[in-house]
């Protein structure tokens, strides 16, 4: 054990609300420049509007920075909020909490949803969010404590760098002998000295002893953290029940959990094992549908891809209940116990490595060309102990490796480390690199955009050929599907407002494989509908996956299956008897379109949200080389001339790449006027006045950004 | 035999993943097949064997994530 020293810099003693029907109906304010802490209500109005979770955040948010705030200002907030069905013990997947803040990475808003008990925690002690401002002159720990309703603002000195030791032990400081009451929310190194840091949220794991954790990854929110000096934020409450929400109607409540928890008992192990193999299954599946990044998201496979599925895991996961909230029958979230790390500061020690899921797998293997298990877990382990986002380390050492195989960059620019696909020991030194702000890494570190800016400016690398494969889109890395064949996928990715995760649509399957939308009409309404739907578990802190990775046996006959009609009525039926606001499934979508287009509309005040902004790198829509085309010639040929009905007969290789391109392109502009005329936007993806008033969210301040852009 | 879907099918030597949706008249364009703790993508069903007393579960997946 450490020794280290907690100072009392400020302390709030307040009377908990008793909560009522999942809202306490009031906020946490902490400005740790000033130790100053402020409680402040909820209006029944930002109520209405903004449902909770991530809606309360982008309000919170909105109301803390100007047009011109800076991601590094101590304007900025980080603002995490649960929702009001968070907490829930008996619905499955009710954990969840949503950190939102301005990102270093896209300078817009960034939400991420994250399991770990902190959100629950954070709302049975009181506030259904909390707002952190400011920057700290040192090492800061804010401690909510529910239990003996007491906030502190503590000065630390001597603690672990990295996530794994901290958590470890604050845990064990703050328990007072239960350490399941405790969640612990930090960074690391890493997201100090990059842009992509992670926030690593803790649960307790009773069965092994020992805190365990899930990361809010995406957009650098745990830069932020570590920027305005924050150390770790605790959370402390006491025993959770389905009482402790004070539902509207505890007995519907326990109906409809009952029945959502019993079927993913019984089908869980009849689909995809997630309670035994996670997310791993989809690997191989996508690997066979030719979805799979391999290579900077050159190809969708590899025959050494299985090295990397589910057969492995299996046998590497240690078994056993693996969920990040209470009595979650999904319990999906693995973890490799005694895995030996070769490299680093935890070389030859055994660790416990919470993960790899598949978006892990694929960017930190195969889409880097490796496809070694041992070499993705200890990738996982060290991004998660330095506080990095595995998602943007995989995708932007993947175009660094791209770079450097074109002869872009040499080892002159990457400080001899060879980044030849595959090189295990490059990639693992690059990640080392990023925690400590030293060599290639730290600029890996800064994103796709800043490394095709400092490659162009200071190495002389060719920008265009770097805009059509450097993977990001509104300045975020891509997470790990690849588009190439679904239009509606390419659009799920660019529409996307907070830049290309697969949060929002993720419509593979139901495009490419199921071919349920073949008309931009189509296409158009899938990404205005799920877009909508999957933003409501943001805002109540859900997870999606009960909703749609395990399905009823008869879904595939009901008449819109992606939609699975039968959950989206118990969803509606969970928040009516929690809220006691009467719901039906229509009216899931109806909470999050005000929310969806307020931050569309935040985007804008903050210079962004125009058609412009929504653009793709062209690797996410077609084969930017010859070589990619030649690898998929019979495909691509088809399509010219089945599709478009192109005669190429005596074309090269390079005029076919060409004419694809032009017509990709084309397609994805079509698309962009489908869809922003569904969701009621102007032709630049701007919402109307019309919709905006529609929606209720008609206020002042957002008029007068859309009369900026000249939309009255 | 084979079991799918907690019924019993008949089982023949060479029974490809594609034979058995015929078979059983399953139209469902599943995307994946699991035969026991292997999953196998749709690109794969025609050259998919099952052996004999496996059990075959139909997943109807249309999303993740």
């Amino acid at each position: 054990m450490p020794e280290f020293n907690l100072k009392v810099a400020k302390t709030l003693n307040y009377k908990r609300p008793e909560i009522e029907k999942g809202y306490n109906d009031q906020t946490l304010h902490i400005n740790i420049s000033e130790a100053d802490i402020s409680i402040r209500p909820v209006e029944q109005k930002t109520r209405d509007i903004f449902v909770g979770g991530k809606g309360y955040d982008l309000w919170l948010l909105w109301n803390a920075v100007q047009a011109d705030t800076r991601w590094d200002d101590p304007q900025n907030a980080i603002c995490i909020a649960c929702g009001p069905l968070g907490g829930t013990p008996i619905y499955p997947g009710s954990g969840k909490s949503i950190a939102t803040t301005l990102s270093p990475l896209t300078q817009a808003a960034i939400d991420s949803n994250v399991g770990g008990y902190f959100g629950p925690y954070l709302k049975f002690s009181g506030f259904d969010a909390l707002q952190i401002q400011g920057k700290a002159s040192r090492d800061t720990i804010i401690f909510i404590d529910g239990i003996n309703q007491q906030i502190q603002i503590l000065d630390a000195a001597g603690l672990p760098e990295n996530a794994y030791e901290l958590s470890a032990v604050l845990t064990d400081h703050f328990a007072d002998g239960n350490p399941r009451n405790i969640s612990v929310v930090s960074a690391g190194p890493g997201a100090q000295n990059t842009l992509i840091g992670c926030l690593n949220f803790t649960w307790y794991d009773a069965k092994r002893k020992r805190a365990r954790y899930k990361q809010a990854g995406r957009g650098g929110i745990g830069t932020v953290f570590a920027d305005k000096g924050l150390k770790a934020l605790v959370a402390r409450w006491d025993t959770v029940t389905a009482d402790t929400n004070n539902p509207a109607d505890k007995a519907k409540l326990k109906a409809v959990a009952k029945l959502h928890s019993r079927e993913i008992v019984e089908l869980d192990p009849k689909q995809n094992e997630m309670a035994r193999i996670g997310t791993t299954h989809l690997v191989t599946i996508m690997n066979d549908h030719d979805l799979l990044p391999t290579h900077n998201f050159r190809y969708g496979s590899h025959s050494a891809a299985p090295n990397l599925g589910q057969e492995i895991f299996r046998r590497l996961f240690d078994p056993g209940f693996d969920g990040c909230w209470m009595g979650c029958t999904v319990a999906c979230s693995h973890g490799v116990k005694d895995f030996v790390p070769l490299t680093g500061p935890f070389k030859g020690e055994k660790v416990f490595v919470d993960g790899p899921e598949y978006e892990t797998v694929a960017g930190c293997g195969s889409n880097l060309g490796i496809f070694d298990p041992h070499t993705v877990i200890e990738l996982n382990f060290y991004c998660d102990a330095y506080g990095l986002d595995t998602i943007s380390v995989g995708t932007g050492i993947a175009f660094a490796m791209e770079c450097y195989e074109m002869g872009l960059i040499n080892q002159a620019h990457t400080g001899g480390l060879d980044l030849s696909f595959g090189n295990r020991a490059s990639a693992l030194e690059l990640v080392h690199q990023m925690a400590l702000g030293e060599g290639f890494g730290q600029i890996v570190g800064q994103g796709i955009r800043k490394m095709k800016a400092k490659f162009a400016g200071d190495f002389g690398a060719d920008p265009a050929i770097m805009a059509d494969i450097g993977m990001e889109a509104k300045g975020l890395e891509f997470s790990e599907y690849m588009t190439k064949e679904s239009l509606a996928q390419q659009g799920g990715y660019g529409l996307a407002l907070k830049g290309p995760q697969h949060d929002e649509a993720w419509l593979i399957f139901l495009d490419m494989v199921h071919n349920f939308m073949p008309t931009f009409e189509k296409k158009a309404e899938a990404l205005h509908w799920f877009p909508m739907f999957r933003t409501w578990f943001s805002l109540c802190g859900l997870c999606k996956l009960p909703w749609n990775d395990i399905v009823p046996e008869d879904n595939k006959d009901t008449q819109e299956p992606a939609k699975i009609l039968k959950h989206l009525q118990w969803y509606a039926d969970y928040f009516s008897s929690v809220t006691g606001r009467s719901s039906a499934p229509e009216d899931l979508v109806a909470m999050s379109e005000g929310v969806y287009n307020f931050q569309r509309i935040f985007n804008l005040k903050m210079g962004f949200g125009t058609r412009e902004h929504d653009a793709l790198p062209y690797r996410a829509v077609g084969p930017v080389t010859e070589l990619e085309y030649e690898s998929r010639a019979e495909r691509y040929d088809t399509q010219l001339k089945e599709i478009y009905k192109v005669d190429i007969e005596d074309k090269t290789t390079a005029e076919k790449t060409a004419i694809m391109r032009q017509l990709r392109e084309e397609q994805y502009e079509k698309l962009q006027d489908a869809v922003y005329a569904r969701r009621g936007w102007t032709p630049d993806g701007i919402p109307t006045v019309d919709t905006v008033r529609r929606l209720g969210i008609d206020f002042d301040e957002v008029l007068e950004v859309l009369k900026a852009r000249g939309v009255k | 035999m084979i079991k799918v879907a907690d019924h019993t099918v008949d089982w023949h030597a060479g029974m490809t993943i594609s034979d058995l949706l015929i078979e059983i008249n399953d139209p469902h364009p599943y995307a994946v097949v699991r035969i026991d703790q292997t999953y196998v993508s749709r690109p794969n069903f025609d050259k998919t064997i099952i052996p004999d007393n496996a059990e075959v579960y139909l997943i109807p997946m249309v999303a993740g994530g």
